[in-house]
Order: C-alpha cells, then structure tokens, then sequence
C-alpha cells in the first residue's frame, strides 16, 4: 500500500479558512479605515474647535485691536490660556504688528507675516481677520499642537489589540478547523482506498482461483479425453476390421446396423473429446493468419441459418489488423457464440457481430487473467440484446459442464472450448453480461505483426 | 478706518508713551480715535437729516489736531453715511452733528452749558482731557497714554447705543441702568 507523505501534498484551502481570512482582513481593514476615519474627524474637530476660539477672541477683541489697546488684547487673548492644547495665541493689528499674545514653549512671531512663514509639523495655526463693517483691522493667530504621533498611536493600541486579537482568533480556529478536516479527509480517502485494495486483492484472489481451477480441470479433463481418444481410437479401428471381416454379410444385417450405431457412438464420443481438448488447450491446432472482418464476413450467411429470423443481424467489421488462429476453430467459436445469442434471445432481438483494432495497456474491467500482455489485438465481439445473466453465472460461465441450459440441450462445453480455444491461440476472452439487457463475448486475438 | 489705525499704530509703536514730550502726538491720537469710535456706537434713524446725509463729526473752537482729524476722517464711512469733518465755531449751531469734540482751554461754562443743550439729543458729546464737565465719552490721560471714560447712562438718555466692545475698552464707565 503506497501511502502519501501528508507534507509532500499540495496545500489546498478550504473555503472555510478561506472565507476566515478574508473575515480576518476585512476586519482589520474596517478597523483601520475606522481610525483613519476617527483620526480625521478628530483633526477636523480639533481644527474647527481651534478656529471657533479664534473667531470667538477675533470678534471680542475687535474693539482692542482698533484702538491699539494692547492691555485690552492681552486681556482677551490670557482667557485662552486656560485651553492647553493651545501653544501660542496672538493678535495682530492692521499692519501686521503684534498687539498682544502669548506662546508656551514656542516663541511668538512678532509679525503677521513671520508667523505664517514659521507653520510646521506637530501643530496647526490658524488665522482669523478681525474686521470691522467688513474690513479687515487685524488678524488674530491661534496655534495649537497637533496631537504627537505616540499619543495617537496609544490611543489606538487598544482598539489594534482587540483587532488583531480577534483576526488571530478567526485565523487559529479556521485553521485548526481545516487541518482537521483535511485530516478527516485524508483519513477517510484512505480508507477508502484500503477498501478499494482490498476489494482488488479479493478479485484478484478469485481470478487466480478460478484460474487455477480452470487449469486443473482443463489438465485433468484433457489428460482423460487424451487417452479416450486414444481408446475411442482403439475401439474404431476395432470396428472397422469387423466390418471389414464381416464384408457384405453386414450390409443387410442386423450386424451392420449394430456397428453403425457404435461407430456414430463413437464418433460423438469423440467430437466430445476434442471439445474438451479444445477446452484444456491441447488440441492440435494449424494456426493460419486471418482477417476477423473478412472471416465473419464469410459467416454471415451461415450464422443468418443458425440463428433464425427472429433475430436481427447487424455485421459492425471496422477491424484491419491480422490474427494467427485455426480457421476452422475460429469459425466454430463464432458460430457457438452466435448460437448462444440466439438461446439468449428465444422472442428475438439484435445480434451483433462487431469487429475492432484495440491497443490495451491492461485488460478490460470484465476480463479476470492476471497475465495480461499490453499491445494490439484483433477484437471481435458478439453482442446481443437477451435475457443476459447475472454475475456469479457469468462468472462461472467458462466453467467446462456448467450450463444454464435445460438437461440434455447444452453440453456446458461451448464456452469452455472457445476460453480453451481463445487462450490456447494467445488471446483473451471478455464476457459483459447485465440482467435483462444483453451479453457481450468479446475475443481479443494477439495481431498478427507480419500481416497488414 | 484701516489707515487710521495703521497711522494710531505707528505712532503707538514708534513713540510710545512720550505724550507730553509732544501735546501735537496727544492731538494726533485723539484724532485717530475720533472715528473710530463710531462703528462701535449706534445713533437712532432720527439723528440724521436722511439715508443720504453725511454723519458729521463737529470739532469746536480752534483745530486743535492741525488737520489730522480731516486726514483721518477722510474717505470713511459710516453705514450709509459718508463720515465728513465740520469745525465748529462757538456761535455755530450744532444741528447736524452726530459727535461733537469739545477740546479743552475754553469756557468751562460755556461747556457745561453745551453739554446741557446736548442732553437727550442722539449727539455723542466727547470732552477733551482736563474738563471738568465730563460728555458721553470723555479722554482721560493715564501714564502718559491716551484712554477714555464712557457714560452710558448719559448715552442711554441721549438714545445712543455704545458697543460693549468699547465698553470694554474704557478706562472708566459710568453704566446705564438696568431695564
């Protein structure tokens, strides 16, 4: 059993840590977008709330800067002490001079126009007109500090942490939850194919027995009919010389008619026997290279005879290749097949006599032989549309005596000898067969390489 | 107005606190200031000829701001009204003035007794420094700078409103009654 290493395998991500992560990000993004957001609308505020004390001091402190009452200005402008986010706050008179102010920490520009030069980092000035009836008197300045990056950055560590603690949270239990499930996954594909094996050694297992038995059989079986033909032989040449003793005193005598009978006895005995050596491969054989296509095609007429007008005959011969095989054999199997259909198929039905060039790396799902040689084969099936049978029989259906066959009409041998026949020749046997649909016999015969 | 206080500052700014080194700059001040206090005081419609007539500031007696006053007034306006300059001789009527200055160095009487006629009249009376008789607003020396007290009640009854901004800015005020 091959059994993957875990980590050599591709990652795959589920949806579920998938759609986690995206929660995750989308998460943190909101959170971000969320300060940002707060941290402008902070600045905003700040900036609105700074420039309203300016607007507040510029309007109050119009009279003051009209007339140049610097204790009246500094008045006004002390009350924003109180506000400390405030660095610095002044009021300018018409001409830009300072008037009053005061700055914490920062030196007061003495002049409109140096304040607006001196603007950077870390606060925000704003500028108000002081006016009067529409003119402008003097300008007043507030600066105040912008809030320093580590105390923003402080108020927003909490919000960070409980953000990122979540998306962790979200990540670690997608996570956990995936590798659990890969391993579920894994466990079960596993097991899954432990059983797939195990079903496969089952087959094989069975195949080989079959196999094995078919072997003893055909060895016992072809051991026996090898020495009765032998005896048959015996008893006929026997026969002869009495018949040739008795001369034409047997012609009309009850004699001849008692040899007659013995000897056609004999002669189905012995048809018997060769189909049995037929079935355990020792019978002799003169393999000749023929064409499927053109061998069945020469049967048609003959296979139309056996098999009756009930059933319908449709000839499918795309197969080319050549095949080394005994003619006569060969032809028999067809016919036995055919005969086989038509028993299947006793209301009528559809035979077809399919022919094909296959190249197969392995053997066909239905065929059970373990030895199988990868490479080219002349197929041919017969196909018909009958009762079919289900699989145990068709599993024992090359089984030399089995037959499904009423007593005295089958002998069982037919599909023995064509296994016999098809191995013997170098070739396989495939039997398909569904319960009510048809049975397919199919024949892959080795190519022969020589012939076209 | 912007001119004016652009002049006031730099006056301010380059000779600070030396009035009486130079009565001329006490003058100059107060010409400066004149003006200005108008945008701050509202008169009722009643206190002028019409929507076109001028708002009039009446100076009394001789010109003691050798023509600062007319610099500063010129090209201001008040409201609607374009401000003008009108020095008053004694014997002059008043009709038409909306603030009249009345300086310092003349009869002290004759003062008082103009102050009188002013009463309940929408004219924003200002007495120099050194008067004894005192108008709606009256200059005040004080270290050597230029201040003003504030009578608001004495505005009220004259129907004037003083902006609580020049209240503010008021060395002394004498406030109105409340309602």
């Amino acid at each position: 059993m091959n059994t993957a290493p875990l980590t050599g395998r591709k990652r795959n991500w589920s949806p579920m840590v998938i759609g986690a992560l995206a929660a995750a990000a989308v998460l943190l993004a909101a959170g971000v977008l969320m300060a940002v957001y707060q941290e402008q609308l902070y600045s905003a505020q700040q900036a609105k709330s700074i420039r309203e004390q300016a607007q507040i001091l510029a309007a109050s402190v119009t009279a003051a800067v009209v007339f140049n009452d610097q204790k009246a200005s500094q008045e006004y402008v002390d009350a924003l002490r109180v506000n400390p986010e405030l660095q610095a706050a002044a009021v300018y008179g018409g001409g830009g001079r300072l008037i009053a102010g005061f700055a914490r920490a920062t030196r007061l520009p003495s002049t409109m126009k140096e304040a607006r030069a001196a603007t950077g980092i870390g606060y925000i000035d704003i500028a108000v007109p002081v006016s009067q009836n529409g003119a402008q008197v003097g300008i007043v300045l507030l600066r105040a500090l912008t809030e320093p990056e580590e105390r923003r950055i402080a108020r927003y560590v909490g919000v960070i942490l409980l953000l990122t603690m979540g998306a962790l949270v979200i990540a670690v239990l997608s996570f956990s939850q995936a590798a659990l499930s890969r391993r579920a996954q894994e466990l079960s594909r596993l097991n899954a194919r432990l059983y797939e094996e195990m079903e496969e050694r089952r087959k094989t297992e069975e195949a080989l027995r079959q196999s094995h038995k078919m072997e003893a059989v055909g060895q016992l079986s072809g051991g026996i009919a090898h020495d009765f033909n032998n005896l048959i032989m015996i008893v006929k040449g026997n026969l002869r010389l009495l018949r040739r003793k008795l001369g034409t005193q047997a012609e009309n005598s009850p004699a001849g008619t008692y040899i007659e009978s013995a000897d056609e006895a004999l002669d189905r005995a012995a048809h018997l026997t060769q189909r049995i050596l037929a079935f355990s491969r020792r019978q002799p054989l003169t393999p000749q290279r023929v064409n499927l296509s053109t061998l069945a095609q020469g049967l048609t007429e003959l296979i139309r005879h056996s098999v009756g007008e009930k059933v319908e005959i449709t000839m499918r011969l795309n197969g080319t290749w050549s095949t080394l095989c005994d003619v006569n054999q060969m032809e028999n199997v067809i016919l036995n097949l055919a005969i086989n259909a038509r028993d299947a198929m006793p209301e009528g039905g559809r035979l077809v006599l399919e022919t094909r060039d296959v190249t197969l790396k392995q053997p066909p799902a239905e065929m059970e032989n373990e030895n199988f040689v990868p490479g080219d084969y002349a197929a041919l099936a017969v196909i018909d549309t009958g009762s079919g049978m289900p699989e145990e029989i068709r599993r024992r259906a090359v089984d030399p005596f089995f037959t499904t066959k009423p007593q005295g009409k089958g002998t069982g041998l037919g599909l023995s000898m064509t296994f016999g026949f098809v191995r013997q020749s170098g070739g396989y046997l495939a039997i398909e067969s569904k319960v009510g649909r048809g049975t397919t016999v199919t024949m892959l015969m080795p190519r022969d390489r020589e012939g076209p | 107005m912007t001119r004016g206080g652009l002049l006031l500052a730099v006056l301010l700014g380059l000779l600070p606190g030396s009035l009486n080194a130079a009565p001329s700059l006490e003058y100059a001040v107060k010409a400066a200031y004149l003006p200005k206090f108008i945008p701050f005081i509202t008169w009722p419609d009643a206190a002028f000829a019409g929507a076109g007539a001028p708002f009039t500031i009446c100076a009394l007696g001789e010109d003691r701001f050798a023509g600062k006053l007319d610099l500063a007034a010129a090209g201001l306006r008040a409201g609607d009204h374009a401000v003008e300059v009108r020095h008053l001789a004694a014997s002059d009527s008043s009709a038409g003035c909306q603030l009249i200055f009345l300086p310092a160095g003349g009869d002290p009487a004759s003062i008082r007794e103009i102050l009188d006629a002013m009463r309940g009249k929408p004219i924003v009376t200002v007495t120099d420094s050194g008067l004894s008789a005192h108008g709606v607003i009256s200059f005040v020396i004080e270290n050597n700078h230029v201040r003003f007290d504030i009578d608001d009640a004495l505005a009220a009854e004259d129907g004037l409103a003083i902006s609580s901004k020049l209240l503010g800015l008021a060395h002394a005020v004498r406030m109105r009654s409340q309602p």
